[in-house]
């Protein structure tokens, strides 16, 4: 069929979704095994895990180059740039089937019960209009599918659903860290990753170990949504096209979501029409792209009738701080950032001089291109100490990620660069960042403590990033969840308080970021607005 | 394979000499500019559109601004390496970056400081079993979540 503006159109869907990861994975699935008819469109492509980088003779340079996390080193057709001159924080991602699920290290924490109330606990931003308990049964739902490997009875958090599979070992290098807390009587515990310590899941195995999950996991054992969701989710009927960038979200004249404009892998423009449409393109694709869908019913862009569109960036600035130790332990064995965690210092204590506090995730370090390279520090420098300093170091370092609560501001935004386009001439966001106090006092304060515990664990040569760069993993609050349509994009359940058939299902949505990795999180109100729209929204099926 | 128009935009006398000042000779391997990867480093580079171009303006850039470097002396030679990194951090960064990945993918390097040198997969690595009584301390701890009743 062909539309009167020449773009080929599609047969109207139900339910057509934007983004095929870690959320659009998972909304995906629930809702065509519900029976609604779902069609995603994604922008990359699906991935071969056999032909993932590690098993490459040139993994190292594929590391810094064709599997960067940093979509502007990566450069890929599929990619869009991002003007980040303006942010201290670069942000990070892959775009393809699975999402950023494909490079993440799968670091799996919950949110505690008290990052859902931050302003009724401590005064600051806003309480969450979801509790933890009210999401709980989908953190469970979501375990189920991706596979968490961890075990029960960490003093930090609420007791829980056991997991799916033991812990992943701890290694040589992860006991020796861990030995610091112990001298210092400070919680650790071992992480919660969804990588597979046993097989689990379709074709998935065990974890081998090798070290280079981080740039997709050959071995299946890393879960991510391409393995996981997706199988389920066409298996029940859901289509997916792949190599379609979407243009922008339409709506009819009442202003109601009608589908979206694409360009499909062979260059066409064509536009996919739906009864609903659900946003899952991560926390800066999503705003990029209501920003992108002014119209004269929505002239600040879609479902931007309060200016919120694209505010309150949040990432989770990291400081890295790494020790050598004297021992020889094989440090290259075993996921990087999936060894054990801390979170003495999570829940606020005023005495601190900041509100709010932060997780420690220990890291390995890799091979000695990486070592030589820096890792997680300065590199190895060059000339006449390099093999001294080389050998010093290899298989020796090992570092503690520091992962503070960053809280919402509104000069923190992402929106539309005045000049920048990706390959399809569609405007490319821009982001605008600065770390707030608070936040620079969490990971000063964290820093003084990582030494501590990296001394006491008998490391030396310690060396300090206070924020790290490339570590924009974590996209959030660019389209916050709130009860009031006047302070927030979206309601409790995912849907625009402002055009009632959009809905947001990424990091868009969060309303404070707590100090874990988000994507539990993300995938269990992903989980629970595709419930939502099962359970409330059957007008939306055709 | 590394075709002429890949190895015609960088001066090859030039990388040798750079590389034997960023990777000295140790025990009993000569310097990196000495052990022949001047053509992997230039192979590796054209991988990638992005890189290829940064590498190439730092070696041009390099270039142009020490056009004497390879009859200087090791010390002048550390100087004007010391200067480029200094005023061009990212092209310094892109240029030793490669140097150090393809120094210690040689097997040569691989034999002196006894790494296996075979790829993360498909093999893996060994790891000890996971042992539940690592907990037996944090265990005992009482919980210290914030409970929001």
């Amino acid at each position: 069929m062909t539309k009167n503006n020449g773009s080929l159109e599609e047969e109207t869907v139900d339910i057509l979704v934007v983004g095929a990861g870690a959320s659009g994975g998972a909304a995906t699935a629930w809702l065509s095994e519900a029976g609604f008819k779902v069609k995603c469109l994604e922008q990359g492509y699906w991935q071969d895990p056999s032909k993932y980088a590690s098993a490459s003779q040139d993994y190292e340079f594929e590391m810094m180059t064709n599997w960067a996390p940093d979509p502007n080193m990566r450069q890929r057709d599929e990619d869009y740039p991002i003007n980040d001159s303006e942010s201290p924080v670069t942000p990070v991602m892959f775009n393809g089937v699975g999402g950023s699920t494909i490079l993440w290290t799968a670091h799996t924490p919950r949110f505690h019960p008290s990052d859902f109330r931050v302003k009724t606990l401590d005064g600051v931003a806003d309480d969450w209009p979801v509790t933890y308990d009210e999401l709980e049964e989908f953190y469970d739902l979501n375990d189920e599918v991706m596979g968490c490997s961890g075990i029960n009875g960490d003093p930090a958090n609420p007791p829980r659903s056991p997991r799916q599979m033991p812990p992943l070992p701890l290694g040589t290098d992860g006991k020796k860290l861990i030995s610091g807390f112990e001298k210092l009587g400070w919680h650790w515990w071992p992480s919660d990753s969804y990588i597979n310590s046993q097989r689990y899941g379709e074709g998935r195995d065990a974890c081998n170990f090798c070290g280079h999950n981080h740039m997709g996991c050959y071995q299946r054992a890393k879960s991510s949504t391409d393995l996981t969701y997706w199988p389920r989710a066409l298996r029940s009927g859901a289509e997916i096209e792949t190599g379609a960038r979407v243009r922008r979200i339409t709506t009819d004249d009442s202003g109601r979501a009608t589908g979206a404009d694409y360009v499909d892998s062979k260059g066409n423009e064509r536009h996919q029409s739906a009864r609903a449409v659900i946003m899952a393109a991560n926390g800066i694709g999503t705003p990029r792209l209501l920003l992108n869908s002014a119209s004269d019913t929505h002239p600040e862009g879609l479902g931007n009738s309060t200016g919120l569109v694209g505010k309150n960036l949040m990432f989770h600035p990291f400081a890295m701080i790494s020790g050598t130790f004297p021992e020889k332990m094989k440090t290259w064995q075993g996921p990087l950032g999936n060894i054990a965690f801390s979170q003495e210092f999570y829940e606020t204590d005023k005495s601190r001089g900041f509100v709010r506090g932060y997780t420690y995730q220990f890291h390995r370090s890799l091979g000695p291109a990486w070592i030589a390279k820096g890792g997680f520090r300065d590199p190895v420098p060059w000339g006449k100490d390099h093999h001294d300093v080389l050998e010093k170091r290899l298989g020796s370092v090992m570092a503690m990620a520091v992962i503070g609560e960053d809280l919402p501001e509104h000069h923190n935004t992402v929106d539309l660069d005045p000049e920048l386009t990706d390959s399809n001439g569609i405007p490319a966001p821009r982001i605008r960042y600065t770390l707030s106090k608070n936040s620079r006092d969490q990971l000063d304060h964290a820093i003084e403590n990582a030494k501590k515990a990296l001394e006491a664990a008998g490391a030396s040569d310690i060396f300090v990033d206070p924020m790290m760069r490339q570590s924009g993993w974590h996209l959030m609050g660019t389209a916050r969840m709130g009860d009031d349509p006047a302070e927030s994009v979206v309601d409790k359940w995912g849907q625009s308080h402002d055009v009632d058939n959009l809905f947001i299902v990424d990091g868009s949505v969060f309303v404070t970021s707590a100090a874990v990795n988000p994507t539990p999180t993300i995938q269990a109100l992903a989980l629970r607005t595709a419930d939502y729209i099962v359970t409330s929204r059957q007008d939306l099926k055709g | 394979m590394t075709t002429n128009a890949q190895r015609s935009s960088v001066d090859d006398e030039l990388l040798i000499a750079i590389l034997d000042r960023l990777i000295p000779a140790v025990d009993d391997l000569p310097s990196a500019g000495q052990m022949g990867l001047t053509s992997e480093i230039v192979r590796l580079a054209a991988r990638q559109a992005r890189f290829n171009n940064v590498f190439e303006n730092a070696i041009d850039s390099f270039s142009s601004e020490n056009p004497k470097f390879t009859s200087s002396n090791g010390d002048q030679q550390d100087d004007a390496i010391r200067s480029f990194e200094s005023v061009s951090p990212e092209l310094f960064g892109a240029l030793l970056s490669i140097a150090y990945i393809v120094y210690y993918k040689d097997s040569r390097v691989h034999v002196r400081i006894g790494w296996e040198g075979r790829t993360p997969q498909p093999d893996g690595n060994d790891m000890e079993p996971w042992d539940e009584s690592v907990l037996e301390t944090v265990r005992k701890r009482k919980p210290f979540w914030r409970s929001v009743d």
